[in-house]
């Protein structure tokens, strides 16, 4: 290409057209040797400086709580974590509580789990669209896909196995292990009304033992459902 | 008649005294929240403390042994040890390296980490980042053990532990590409990319931190991107704003994660949301690094747009601030920019985007060895 100009002076249109006819349309790709110059100075790897006595000031702040400057402290650092209001677990995320809600004491989906139509159970990972059948396919999935560890402590089937372990010893019954847990917390509670005047002061611990009474009842007649069969 | 000395007290006295209480209050709280956020920001390399910090706890190798295998035997480890751990991390790199031999003691902090109490997880999220400041396979180990959890804990609402997570990730990124690339598989980049695009307060603010991390990703790992990660940047590539922070990084992570590819769709929303972004954000001073990094690559982005002939419409109502923000470039007198505005300049008379005639006529470009060289 033959373009006479003197460096340092601006081209006019006939030899800009002409400098661009003989160029092509052309995609900068990220790989091309010209684009791969670093322009940043390389990151420097930076750790964070503790300060003890920071750390000791909160956490005595978050011990007592008799003054107002420590109340706020609290409010500042403990009000802030996701935890069930059900079964008082903590979790770090929204979504995390959200799915233990959903799958642990959401009636709904139990029913909608039961009937198998779809799959129901979300991922871990909140940008993660895949829905699942059960919690192992879910497992599954995060440790093959994610890369999660295989003891991933947010698990939500690990929460259901103590639960179901925990209930099964206050129970001290020998109750048919494959009666999924959905249809213990099915049953109902109700609460006898007093309209202000109970009949005596006691602990109450008819929770417990209405929820075992109930269980056993659902068992019989399961039994007897079977009997007639 | 009243005498002065018989005034009575004005009846607002007693609210004057809780108001000016509760100032106090206040600016005791302020000057407390002022003070975890410089502390927040002491950051330091390894071994650097040494020289800033005279009056220093020396820790050595044993002295990590010791404390890893107390924190094992125990299962648990309290706030001074974490401290004194993140302190041993932060004095040398054979202090790291003892504590990543140790079986077990990784977990310990990791247990910590995903704990119930926050100011614990604080503290741990703290000590990791400082055992991130160790080689390729510490950093590897911290992906395997706790890459979900520090990923998580993204979505945290505490500012000081989300903080550390994105410092412990930014180093791991800029340390071992094999980890960068399994976090990326926990849908890594996503989540920064919708932390970097939301605006907040300034306290709350995340948008440099994730920037970093982001820029990290597009230097050491843009080919670990995946389709869906990629997708979802195109979708929301309209969030980030200009006059937010970090936006100098926003052309390089586009232009390294070929967002503006053959195989992405983007509407004309996106381009025009682009070139304005490009010409807003426009400083035509290439001595700061990131304010190059902006021009460099809005330049390449603006290209290959208008390269993969979009369904931009008629920029008429734009040439002209077009071809103001051209010669502003040109008139530096780059070499390699000069050679990408050329490139760019091609692609857009062939996109017939615009009256070629007038931009032709308005550009002005000076004749350089470059521009010879390049035809």
């Amino acid at each position: 290409m033959n373009v006479e100009t003197l460096p340092g002076l601006p081209l006019t249109k006939e030899q800009l057209n002409n400098i661009l006819a003989g160029m092509s349309v052309g995609y900068i790709k990220p790989t091309d040797l010209r684009t791969t110059s670093p322009i940043l100075p390389p990151f420097k790897k930076l750790g964070v400086l503790v300060d003890y006595d920071d750390i000791v000031e909160a956490t005595t702040d978050s011990k007592s709580s008799t003054s107002k400057e420590n109340k706020l402290n609290i409010k500042s650092t403990q009000a802030q974590d996701y935890s069930c209001i059900q079964c008082r677990r903590h979790l770090p995320t929204a979504h995390l509580l959200d799915l233990h809600i959903t799958e642990q004491h959401d009636l709904y989906f139990a029913a909608s789990v039961e009937r198998g139509d779809k799959p129901r159970y979300s991922c871990y990972i909140e940008e993660c669209v895949v829905k699942f059948n059960d919690p192992q396919e879910r497992k599954d999935h995060c440790i093959k896909v994610h890369k999660f560890p295989p003891n991933y402590r947010f698990d939500q089937a690990k929460a259901s196995k103590v639960h179901k372990c925990k209930n099964s010893s206050d129970m001290d019954v020998d109750v048919d292990n494959n009666v999924p847990l959905a249809t213990e917390s099915k049953l109902p509670y109700i609460k006898a009304f007093n309209f202000g005047h109970p009949t005596q002061r006691t602990f109450n611990t008819r929770k417990e033992r209405g929820t075992g009474k109930a269980l056993l009842d659902v068992q019989a007649m399961k039994d007897a459902l079977n009997d007639m069969d | 008649m009243e005498t002065a000395g018989e005034v009575p007290a004005p009846p607002g006295q007693m609210n004057n005294t809780a108001l000016r209480h509760k100032i106090r209050e206040y600016a005791r709280q302020q000057r407390k929240d002022l003070r975890t956020n410089t502390t927040d920001a002491l950051r330091f390399g390894l071994g650097q403390i040494k020289d800033k910090i005279m009056e220093l706890e020396n820790l050595g190798i044993k002295d990590v042994q010791g404390m890893a295998g107390r924190i094992k035997r125990r299962k648990h480890a309290d706030t001074k040890d974490m401290y004194r751990l993140s302190h041993a991390f932060l004095q040398g790199n054979d202090n790291i390296n003892a504590f990543a031999e140790v079986q077990g003691a990784t977990q310990v902090i990791i247990k910590e980490l995903t704990g119930t109490h926050v100011q614990h997880q604080i503290e741990a999220a703290e000590c990791l980042c400082n055992f991130s400041l160790g080689d390729a396979h510490v950093c590897e180990k911290i992906t395997t053990m706790a890459g979900s959890y520090l990923v998580t804990l993204l979505n945290s609402q505490e500012p000081r532990l989300k903080r550390s997570c994105l410092w412990t990730l930014a180093n791991i990124i800029a340390t071992c590409s094999k980890s960068a690339k399994t976090l990326l598989q926990m849908q890594l980049a996503t989540k920064l990319w919708k932390m970097y695009t939301t605006s907040s307060s300034d306290i709350d603010a995340y948008q440099e931190d994730t920037g970093i991390c982001l820029y990290l990703i597009a230097n050491h790992a843009a080919s670990s991107i995946t389709t869906e990660d990629r997708r979802h940047i195109a979708r929301h590539l309209h969030m980030k704003q200009p006059t937010e922070p970090a936006a100098d990084y926003y052309m390089f992570i586009v232009f390294q994660f070929e967002v503006v590819g053959l195989e992405n769709n983007l509407c004309s929303a996106h381009f025009q949301h682009l070139l304005n972004y490009f010409m807003d954000n426009l400083k035509t001073n290439l001595s700061t690094s990131t304010g190059k990094l902006h021009i460099i690559y809005g330049v390449r982005v603006l290209a290959n747009m208008f390269a993969t002939r979009p369904l931009i419409g008629r920029l008429d109502s734009q040439a002209d601030q077009l071809v103001s923000t051209l010669n502003q470039l040109f008139a530096l007198g780059d070499a390699g920019l000069t050679m990408d505005l050329m490139q760019l300049l091609k692609n857009i008379v062939d996109a017939q985007s615009m009256d070629n005639d007038f931009l032709l006529k308005q550009i002005c470009v000076y004749a350089s060895p470059v521009i010879v060289n390049s035809c």
